[in-house]
């Protein structure tokens, strides 16, 4: 043993004081940086010397810096964060579809239903008198506007929700750029090393993808050279340091479809917060939007089917109380289109939509678009009208076996809601021309439609649009307990996962002094064998 | 368990959050006073409420028009009372009258029974508000007017039932028509002779699309000097022929016959021979007022009814839809207690740490 071996080891003490000073310091910046492993030095005997029969130890090395992580609960993190994505998602779209049927200022859909239909009971005691048909027709225009008010609200939801995965396609394809670069960070980094070196850089990418996660349905796997290969709906987003792009494209019915490498990816996604949006967009088109489209459709051809048969003070009859309904269509076809599409018997209509497809031997099926079964069939000829239901459609061109086109009474039965009758006196509150004016049965059959249970909704108006409000109620709890239990289950696996991997102040305080004292200590040896080695020069 | 220092900050985090948020819903509870703020505070309860609130306007708009058949009632009644009252004086000028012949005197009862005559067309053109309430559904015109041409009283109405909706399915009539208060009916056996023995014989014909029965009288054998006959559809007409009679006239003002005793005999005998259509007027007249009267109970027991549903249906839906406010302002302050209790204790925690005690 020399003294400069005597040196050397004072020498080692300080410098890993120094590391693992530098580890605490390190560690006590990061307290509150998300995502930050806990570092920890790895300190090892240096190989100690033989000399003459003697293991004489040569100091401490710094063998490496380890991050404190269980990769395993990392990938539950990463599997919780889609689901409490989803939730959130879920949660946000479905708060705002109740707000649309609150009911509870009053100023709901029902309320106005009520009034128009005691409104019409009102013309019933009074057919002569002009202030009860004002009020009727003032009535029947605050129901207009309601329910056009409430498909707004629902119309402007899904726009809302089309634009939400607008923004987080473009916040999908930031990520998955960093991720790419950090990529190539790590390999270079980890390049001839150990892997999992590049610790810092570890960390970063782990709270990356944990994001992506909530933000989409995604898988990750790591391969040989370190770099995190990043899937979503089973396609390369991420591979290596190069990343593609999701984008999104409008469909015909108007919302926002992903694509990525030019495949339609939609139908794979479920997770994340797309996955929550895209779920409830496809729910909200296909129960309250249509339910409340069928109600006010339902109203229309009732009130204007007992109107039609009834006589105003003027002696009119066969009109319209309601704008009458409308059958609209769309063509998914390239060489077909639509030519006609109108009712020809109101008291036909079922209220249901339908999809018209074809064979490969030119025979068309008329199809219930909700339960598929079918309607009507025959042999299509171009120009000849197809009559079920009390509609008639007309399509005109070359079809093939992939074209479909879809029929509905439906879809426009809000937006044309409106009141049809000229002036008070058209109102037909008379049953037959020689009752006039005194006769006001018509208005009662008209005011007792909002006891009757109606064919095409199985219930009464109000029973029915009270199963729309449970079912938006209903949802809208669902979805927020689900959340809330989500939340519950993540801030679970993030305390478990801060168990491991969180820095905690009281402890870094600990080891700064442990450290502080150790380098003091390997100094104080230092000026020691400086001392001796003054002595020896001195002899 | 190791606990890292965002573990403690994230859970106080958490707990505060959490705490306020509670508190934050009871008071948009006691601002609203009502439990169910949206419908995902209680999908079927919000459900319910809306059921109790359709039910409770319904039975509002029921009420509303019982409130306006009790008001057409009443007015039916209260003419009704006054016909018939009129039609009573008739009966006893008839009674008085029938055997009298002294000219003047004579004057003095067909100038009451035209009175009487023309009281009871006024009542039958009573209105409420701008409507005729007799007329059935041609309310814009009068009931009963006079026919210049034929000299008798045509009934311009028809049958029809003004209904009003008091009940789920159930509406109640509130007119009477006119051709059912005012046009005589004889049933039963009809007399077939009068006082002095002088065959009398009655035919009647309802109208049915106005129910106006013509009652054609006849006097004495066809061929007899003294052969007379005549038709009257309504107590107006029966009036007015009494009247005229009494100036042994026909109702177009010209005499009965050439001969003044012969004339004055007919006069006799038409007057005898109104007695029995004048008899069933009254009874009539009773019979559609004691069926106003069952309409009206009706009406007042439908309207018992249905304050009665919507008291317990307002009871159910504040118990469904209303905020407790006395079990709110407790939740509310014991939710203020915790908050600040976790207030205190979190100031603690986390404002220590060992950095604090080291040199």
């Amino acid at each position: 043993m020399s003294i400069s071996g005597l040196l050397n080891i004072g020498k080692t003490a300080m410098l890993s004081s120094q590391a693992a000073l530098a580890v605490t310091s390190n560690n006590i910046a990061n307290v509150n940086t998300p995502g930050f492993s806990r570092q920890e030095v790895i300190l090892g005997i240096s190989s100690p010397t033989q000399s003459g029969g003697l293991s004489i130890g040569n100091g401490v090395t710094v063998e490496g810096v380890r991050r404190n992580y269980d990769s395993f609960i990392q990938t539950q993190i990463l599997g919780q964060s889609q689901n409490q994505g989803r939730s959130t998602a879920l949660d946000k779209a479905f708060s705002e579809v109740e707000q649309v049927f609150n009911e509870s200022g009053d100023l709901g859909i029902s309320g106005a239903l009520s009034d128009f239909f005691n409104a019409w009971q009102e013309v019933a005691a009074n057919p002569e008198g002009q202030p009860q048909r004002t009020l009727l027709i003032q009535k029947a225009n605050s129901l207009v506007q309601r329910a056009q008010a409430a498909e707004q609200g629902l119309t402007g939801t899904i726009n809302q929700i089309n634009e939400e995965i607008d923004g987080i396609v473009s916040q999908v394809n930031g990520i998955a750029t960093k991720i790419a670069s950090l990529n190539g960070q790590i390999i270079q980094a980890e390049a001839g090393q150990q892997p999992g070196t590049a610790i810092g850089f570890r960390d970063q990418r782990d709270k990356l993808i944990s994001d992506l996660g909530n933000l989409v349905d995604t898988a990750a796997y790591e391969s040989q050279d370190g770099s995190l290969t990043v899937l979503i709906g089973s396609r390369n987003l991420v591979s290596g340091s190069n990343a593609k792009e999701i984008s999104s494209a409008i469909n015909p019915e108007g919302n926002s479809e992903l694509f990525l490498d030019n495949t339609n990816i939609t139908q794979e996604i479920s997770k994340g917060q797309l996955g929550g949006f895209l779920s409830a967009r496809d729910e909200i088109a296909a129960t309250p939007l249509t339910d409340l489209r069928k109600l006010i459709a339902s109203v229309v051809k009732e009130v204007n089917l007992q109107h039609q048969s009834g006589y105003g003070l003027d002696g009119s009859t066969g009109n319209d109380f309601f704008g009458a309904l409308q059958v609209s269509g769309r063509d998914y076809s390239e060489g077909a289109d639509i030519s006609v599409a109108s009712i020809t018997d109101l008291s036909q209509l079922t209220l249901e939509e339908y999809n018209i497809t074809f064979d490969a031997a030119n025979n068309y099926s008329v199809r219930n678009a909700q339960t598929g079964s079918l309607v009507t069939s025959g042999a299509y000829v171009s120009g000849n009208p197809i009559n079920f239901d009390g509609m008639e459609v007309t399509i005109s061109g070359a079809v093939s076996a992939s074209d479909r086109f879809f029929i509905s009474p439906l879809t426009d039965a809000v937006g044309n809601f409106s009141v049809a009758v000229s002036s008070n006196n058209t109102i037909a509150a008379a049953s037959a021309a020689s009752g006039l004016p005194g006769d006001g049965s018509n208005a009662v059959s008209i005011g007792e439609l909002s006891d009757s249970t109606i064919a095409n909704l199985g219930d009464s108006f109000s029973d029915f649009y009270r199963s729309i409000v449970s079912y938006a109620g209903t949802a809208s709890q669902e979805a927020s307990d689900s959340l809330a239990f989500e939340n519950n289950l993540a801030d679970e696996l993030n305390t478990r996962r801060e168990e491991m991997s969180g820095v905690s102040l009281d402890e870094e305080a600990i080891n700064m002094i442990r450290f502080q004292r150790a380098f003091e200590a390997g100094a104080r040896m230092v000026s020691v064998t400086d001392e001796l080695l003054q002595t020896i020069l001195n002899l | 368990m190791r606990v890292s220092s965002m573990m403690l900050y994230d859970q106080l985090k958490k707990a505060i959050q959490g705490d306020i948020a509670e508190l934050t819903e009871k008071n948009l509870r006691l601002a609203t006073g009502k439990r169910i703020n949206k419908p995902s505070d209680d999908p079927v309860g919000a459900a319910r409420a809306i059921d109790y609130k359709v039910s409770i306007s319904r039975n509002d708009q029921f009420e509303r028009g019982i409130e306006q058949a009790k008001t057409f009632l009443d007015t039916t009644d209260k003419t009704l009372t006054s016909a018939q009252d009129t039609v009573a004086e008739l009966s006893k000028l008839f009674s008085d009258g029938v055997n009298i012949s002294d000219a003047s005197e004579m004057d003095f009862y067909a100038n009451q029974a035209a009175s009487y005559r023309d009281f009871l067309q006024t009542l039958s053109n009573t209105r409420l508000g701008d409507r005729y309430i007799y007329s059935g559904f041609r309310t814009d015109r009068q009931a009963f007017t006079f026919n210049a041409t034929t000299n008798h009283y045509d009934y311009n109405g028809d049958l029809g039932e003004i209904s009003v909706p008091v009940d789920r399915g159930g509406a109640a009539q509130m007119n009477v028509q006119g051709s059912t208060a005012f046009s005589v009916t004889m049933s039963g056996t009809t007399p077939t002779s009068l006082a002095d023995g002088t065959p009398v014989s009655y035919t009647q014909a309802k109208d049915p699309s106005t129910g106006v029965n013509t009652i054609t009288i006849e006097i004495g054998n066809a061929g007899d000097p003294d052969y007379d006959t005549f038709s009257v559809s309504n107590v107006m007409d029966i009036a007015n022929y009494m009247s005229f009679a009494w100036q042994a006239q026909d109702v177009d003002g010209t005499d009965l016959d050439a001969s003044a005793s012969v004339s004055s005999q007919k006069a006799k005998h038409r007057i005898e021979a109104l007695a029995a259509p004048l008899k069933e007027a009254g009874a009539q007249m009773l019979q559609v007022q004691s069926e106003v009267g069952i309409r009206q109970n009706f009406l007042a027991d439908q309207q018992a009814r249905l304050e009665q549903s919507s008291l317990a249906l307002e009871n159910m839906r504040a118990k469904t839809e209303d905020a407790d406010i006395n079990e709110t302002i407790i939740e509310i302050k014991s939710a203020e207690v915790a908050l600040e209790a976790l207030r205190s204790s979190s100031a603690q925690i986390l404002s220590q740490s060992l950095f604090d005690f080291l040199q």
